[in-house]
């Protein structure tokens, strides 16, 4: 168990000292630093197998955005996808669905609305998925305890089992967002047994760390 | 799972109509997890859906479980580009129609495509979205509907426009936000585009009366180019009419000129619409409705089915358009009528009440004629018709003036009736004509009487009862045929008649023709010698092409048998059967129609009729000498079968004397291979000996010369041994 966390917050603390050396630019150099196969070590007949392994094994990853109202599922989407950040977003009613290419994998991006009469349906799109992203506002007080019964909830359900689960604490360039450590225990994920847990902070207003949730989602 | 495929199986032996028959509500349900594949196969997910759609509107019902779980799979179908599967998407949305709570996860994605480049998505979008919106939402989406309305593509333009229709139920103080689009869409070059924004506009405004009025006012002024819309506008416009009375002064109806250029309108459905708005105006005079009456006649004798039988439905709506018209016109139609209740026998119901009901309506001899035509070729093609046509054909002879259509109708009746159910119910309308009408028809009731008698062995002693009573009747006919009838019902075998005899004699049809027993009967002279029957000639004179055509065109309908085929076939095996050379040949299958030999007007006419036996052929010739002066003798035919190899010639009955324009036939028979449908070409020439005749003494010379004339050549084909079977339903033919 202390094994584990560990090895999460290890995950967690890594990007984050990235991301406060090399603040200019996070995106491309942390790209490159945490993908060290791509880069020119790769021989000349490695590269021309994956290109044909990509000919033939185009990977399709099916993931679930959920997590409360006004959370930024959206707007998570929409900065991987490439679109960019904006600040004037409506509720999303119902769901959305986006298809995202990067390099040979497609990620089927399944975003569920997070007002209350959604959050019964979220159960439906996230069976058999390859993983559950949990998005959540860290810098909204009043509603952590609300996201934190919504997510414990969920992951009682019978078909969700074994899923990993990556919950995300976004909104980190707000100065009252809280820290890692203090959003994981308010979401209490240490007593999340049965499955893989993942922790990021991140801010899709300024891209901070979107580049690792996108790696994360490459090796799961 | 295993028993619903068995079934399957053998229902697509049976019939292969539907590629769904025999579809199961649970093996579709499981066919559905494929929306759920990682990996979606458009092509058979588009198919499921198809198969979702097709239960749902045969009537099966989805558990709320099982329709949420279709509804929760069929929207990860979304993520598919696949043009023809988001189609159906929508349409399972739109029938599944899950509760509300429900439904609303498909508004964004529907949002989304809303504000599509396709313009597909942005129309079938748009409808779902009206369909499963609330208030809220509404206001929400309202920009993008607005702009929809006005939308380039018609497709969307119409989508929206339809959605308004919907949503002014439900939220109609912002559907009428939209007037000045919708406004803006009337004028819409789309047929579609026209006649929806049309009918929002009205809808938007029709608790406004003086809104409708001025919406009628410019319109009629002529922009309006659809059909469909034109016909709206017609309503609206006899709605205007109804609602603002007729002009005091002037005795004008407002917008009657709209009405009336609407009937010379190009489009065949806004003339019937104009037609009918004229007829149903509040006390319409009879010049308004001329021009209106006159269309419709038009469309009575249209080709197309459809008119005709919306010109019916418009002209059965004025009570009193049928006196207004002279008898010729309501022959027409009858006839109309009467062709589209053999089209559609489901609705013999309807058009048979028509009938009836037009047969009590004051009408000359031919009018009621064709309408008893009618009843009797219904009752005689379609079954189900017959009990309520003999119904009417019953209560109508309770008032009959015609003698002639009276005794048809007993003469029909008694062949009819007694097959019927509950043959006892007619007995009543048979015996008031004994009592109430003239001697003609007394006699026929009398046979019918008869008739009744003797095939429904339950009512034979109250038909005794009924007969005796004639017995006293003041007419020397009527009293004869009761004596007859009794007796030859009460034979019971004394006088040597067996029950078939006694049926024969009342059912079977005279084998002389009529012709040839009128002529001996006026020839035979008081002798002691009494008159026989066998004696008359059973040679058909062939009547002249042209008045048979007519009667092919218009089958009587008092036939004895089920159809007019068999019924030249009796005549002609009556004939055959009365050579004894052609005696042993069997039933007669088929004879055909006759085939001209010689040109029109020639010396010798000459036409041939082919009678197909199993085994056999036999030719009839008939010829017309047209030549006063001549008097041929021995007429014979040389049939030349060198061409035909299979038949082989038995038989030859030639013709002594074929006097002036007094036709006579000549018959040739042939073996053929029994039962085969042989073919082949036969070239012919007529032999016979000339005798000069002398045409004002009519002496004719001893002296004669032997002659040949050549005969076209004729064929028999694989036709000859094909029976015409008229099909009403196919499908029961099948089965």
């Amino acid at each position: 168990m202390n094994r584990r966390m560990e090895e999460m917050l290890r995950h967690v603390e890594e990007p984050r000292g990235l991301h406060s050396e090399k603040c200019g630019r996070p995106c491309m150099d942390g790209w490159i630093l945490l993908r060290p196969t791509s880069s020119s070590t790769m021989g000349f007949w490695e590269a021309f197998l994956n290109w044909l392994r990509s000919l033939f094994f185009k990977q399709e990853l099916e993931l679930s955005l959920i997590g409360l109202n006004n959370a930024g599922k959206t707007s998570l989407v929409n900065v991987i996808a490439g679109d960019g950040y904006s600040e004037d977003m409506i509720h999303t009613v119902g769901f959305n669905m986006r298809k995202v290419v990067k390099g040979n994998i497609t990620f089927k991006l399944w975003d569920i609305g997070g007002q209350p009469r959604f959050r019964s349906m979220w159960e439906r799109y996230c069976r058999s998925v390859s993983a559950i992203v949990y998005v959540v506002d860290a810098a909204d007080h009043e509603s952590l305890p609300t996201a934190r019964t919504e997510l414990h909830d969920i992951l009682i359900k019978q078909s969700l089992r074994r899923i990993p689960l990556l919950v995300l604490g976004n909104k980190i360039d707000k100065p009252e967002a809280l820290s890692k450590a203090a959003f994981a225990e308010q979401m209490d994920l240490k007593s999340i047994k049965g499955r893989k847990v993942y922790c990021f902070m991140i801010s899709c207003k300024d891209a901070t760390n979107i580049d690792v949730v996108i790696d994360w989602f490459i090796k799961h | 799972m295993a028993q619903p495929l068995v079934k399957k199986d053998d229902d697509q032996e049976e019939e292969e109509y539907s590629p769904f028959l025999g579809i199961e509500k649970g093996a579709v349900l499981q066919e559905a997890r494929v929306f759920n594949d990682p990996q979606l196969d458009a092509r058979r997910c588009s198919q499921v859906i198809t198969k979702l759609l097709y239960l749902l509107n045969q009537g099966d019902t989805f558990t709320k479980i099982e329709a949420t779980e279709v509804f929760f799979a069929v929207t990860k179908l979304f993520q598919s580009k696949d043009t023809s599967l988001r189609r159906m998407v929508y349409l399972i949305i739109k029938e599944l129609s899950p509760s509300a709570d429900e439904v609303i996860i498909v508004t964004s994605s529907l949002m989304k495509d809303m504000n599509s480049k396709t313009d597909m998505y942005r129309a079938n979008a748009i409808r779902v979205l009206s369909r499963i919106t609330d208030g809220t939402l509404l206001t929400q989406i309202e920009r993008y509907l607005k702009q929809a309305i006005v939308d380039k593509n018609p497709v969307v333009a119409s989508a929206a426009l339809v959605s308004g229709i919907h949503l002014l139920q439900t939220n109609p103080e912002i559907v009428k936000r939209w007037s000045n689009e919708v406004q803006e869409a009337v004028q819409s070059r789309a047929a579609l585009v026209q006649f929806h924004a049309l009918a929002l506009l009205h809808q938007i405004r029709q608790n406004d009366r003086l809104a409708v009025s001025k919406l009628v006012t410019s319109l009629t002024k002529g922009s309006v180019r659809s059909p469909l819309a034109q016909c709206l506008l017609v309503r609206y416009t006899s709605q205007v009419i109804r609602e603002s009375g007729t002009n005091s002064q002037t005795g004008d109806r407002p917008f009657f000129d709209y009405l009336e250029a609407c009937l010379r309108h190009k489009a065949d459905m806004v003339i019937i619409e104009a037609a009918r708005a004229i007829t149903e105006l509040n006390g319409v005079t009879s010049r308004e409705l001329t021009p209106a009456i006159t269309v419709l006649q038009l469309f009575l004798s249209s080709s197309k089915p459809v008119l005709r039988f919306a010109a019916i439905r418009t002209l059965n709506k004025i009570s009193n358009f049928m006196s207004d018209i002279a008898d010729e016109f309501k022959i027409v139609v009858v006839e109309a009528i009467r062709s589209l209740c053999l089209k559609f026998p489901l609705k013999h119901r309807a058009l048979m009440n028509f009938l009836s009901n037009i047969l009590r309506e004051e009408g000359g001899f031919e009018y009621k004629k064709a309408i008893i035509d009618s009843i009797v070729i219904l009752i005689r093609d379609i079954p189900e018709a017959k009990e309520t046509g003999l119904f009417h054909l019953c209560e109508f002879i309770e008032d009959c003036e015609f003698t002639y259509l009276s005794t048809q109708i007993l003469h029909f009746l008694g062949n009819e009736g007694p097959k019927t159910s509950d043959p006892s119910k007619y007995i009543r309308y048979i015996y008031n004509r004994v009592i109430l009408e003239n001697a003609t028809v007394r006699a026929a009731a009398v046979s019918t009487l008869a008739k009744f008698g003797s095939l429904v062995e339950s009512l034979k002693p109250r038909i005794f009862v009924l007969l005796r009573r004639c017995l006293f009747d003041s007419d020397d006919e009527v009293r004869d045929r009761a004596t007859l009838f009794l007796n030859v019902l009460e034979s019971d075998g004394t006088v040597g008649e067996s029950v078939k005899d006694v049926k024969n004699f009342l059912f079977g049809a005279l084998d002389v023709p009529l012709v040839n027993l009128e002529t001996s009967l006026q020839s035979y002279e008081p002798s002691e010698e009494p008159f026989n029957i066998s004696s008359v000639s059973k040679e058909v004179k062939p009547q002249p092409l042209t008045e048979k055509k007519i009667q092919g065109k218009k089958p009587s309908g008092f036939g004895v048998s089920s159809n007019g085929v068999t019924q030249s076939v009796d005549t002609y095996e009556k004939l055959l059967s009365s050579f004894p050379e052609f005696s042993g040949f069997g039933p007669l299958f088929k004879s055909s129609s006759p085939i001209e030999l010689t040109e029109a007007e020639t010396e010798y006419a000459v036409n041939v009729v082919k009678h197909i036996y199993s085994g056999h052929i036999v030719f009839q010739y008939n010829c017309t000498n047209t030549i006063s002066e001549q008097l041929l003798e021995n007429v014979t035919v040389i049939v030349d079968a060198s061409e035909a190899e299979e038949f082989a010639k038995v038989a030859s009955k030639p013709l002594k004397q074929l006097p002036y324009e007094s036709p006579g036939q000549i018959f040739v028979a042939f073996e053929k291979p029994d039962g085969l449908p042989a073919t082949g070409r036969f070239s012919n020439l007529l032999k016979f000996e000339v005798k000069e005749v002398d045409p004002a003494s009519g002496e004719v010379e001893e002296e004669g010369v032997e002659d040949e004339y050549q005969l076209e050549d004729f064929e028999v084909v694989a036709a000859d041994y094909m029976l015409r079977a008229p099909v009403l339903n196919f499908k029961k033919c099948l089965g």
